[in-house]
């Protein structure tokens, strides 16, 4: 599409997603940026018009970035470091739904009123069917 | 586990980036592998051999305790 992975580095430290690593990274980035910005800062548009950017944009820079993410090259090693960090990550995530379920329970449960977010319940659920599904494909591929 | 992928690098008068362009990984994959901090899979093990002209036993000697 438009950005080249060997523009960026996959994000260690600060979340998910990329980090520029070259100047035309960066470059990527400001070409994103600027025009939005300069787009939203203009009084011409109506709130549609803007809405419709607004999920334009976000949607073409979600599917570049996707596309980047996929075709950045990893050695073993980074394979690796990469998938013990994700899985850290995701114990720590479920631990923390867990315990916001539980806490959801506990505190409406003493309301007399037990109540508790589905999208908890969804977040658990989705990250269960994701597992399931690698566990299968991956039991049978060779790795 | 020791190796000996310094040893045979500097024998075909390979940088440690040259090596790492020659098997397709990082030059810090080279790094922790001369130093026996990484267990390579067979395939990258098998790409270092051969890119050194060497066997893999020549490569790779693992001490009692490790294969336990």
């Amino acid at each position: 599409m438009i950005g080249r992975p060997e523009w960026f580095t996959r994000r260690k430290y600060g979340g998910w997603g990329l980090y520029p690593k070259t100047w035309q990274g960066w470059a990527y980035i400001a070409a994103f940026m600027v025009p939005f910005i300069i787009f939203q800062a203009l009084p011409y548009w109506d709130v549609t018009t803007r809405t419709a950017v607004t999920v334009g944009w976000l949607a073409l820079l979600m599917l570049d970035t996707f596309h980047i993410m996929a075709r950045l090259k990893k050695d073993e090693r980074e394979y690796r470091i990469e998938a013990i960090a994700e899985r850290n990550a995701a114990y720590a995530m479920v631990g923390f739904i867990i315990i916001g379920i539980l806490w959801q329970l506990a505190s409406s449960s003493l309301r007399q009123a037990p109540e508790v977010d589905w999208f908890l319940i969804a977040a658990l659920f989705g990250g269960l069917i994701a597992k399931a599904i690698s566990n299968l494909v991956l039991e049978r591929s060779a790795l | 586990m020791r190796t000996r992928i310094k040893e045979f690098r500097a024998r075909h008068g390979l940088t440690q980036e040259q090596l790492a362009d020659a098997v397709g990984v990082r030059r810090e994959t080279i790094v922790f592998l001369e130093k026996g901090k990484y267990n390579p899979s067979l395939q990258l093990a098998h790409d270092v051999a051969t890119a050194l002209g060497a066997t893999i036993d020549e490569l790779f000697v693992f001490n009692q305790e490790d294969t336990k």
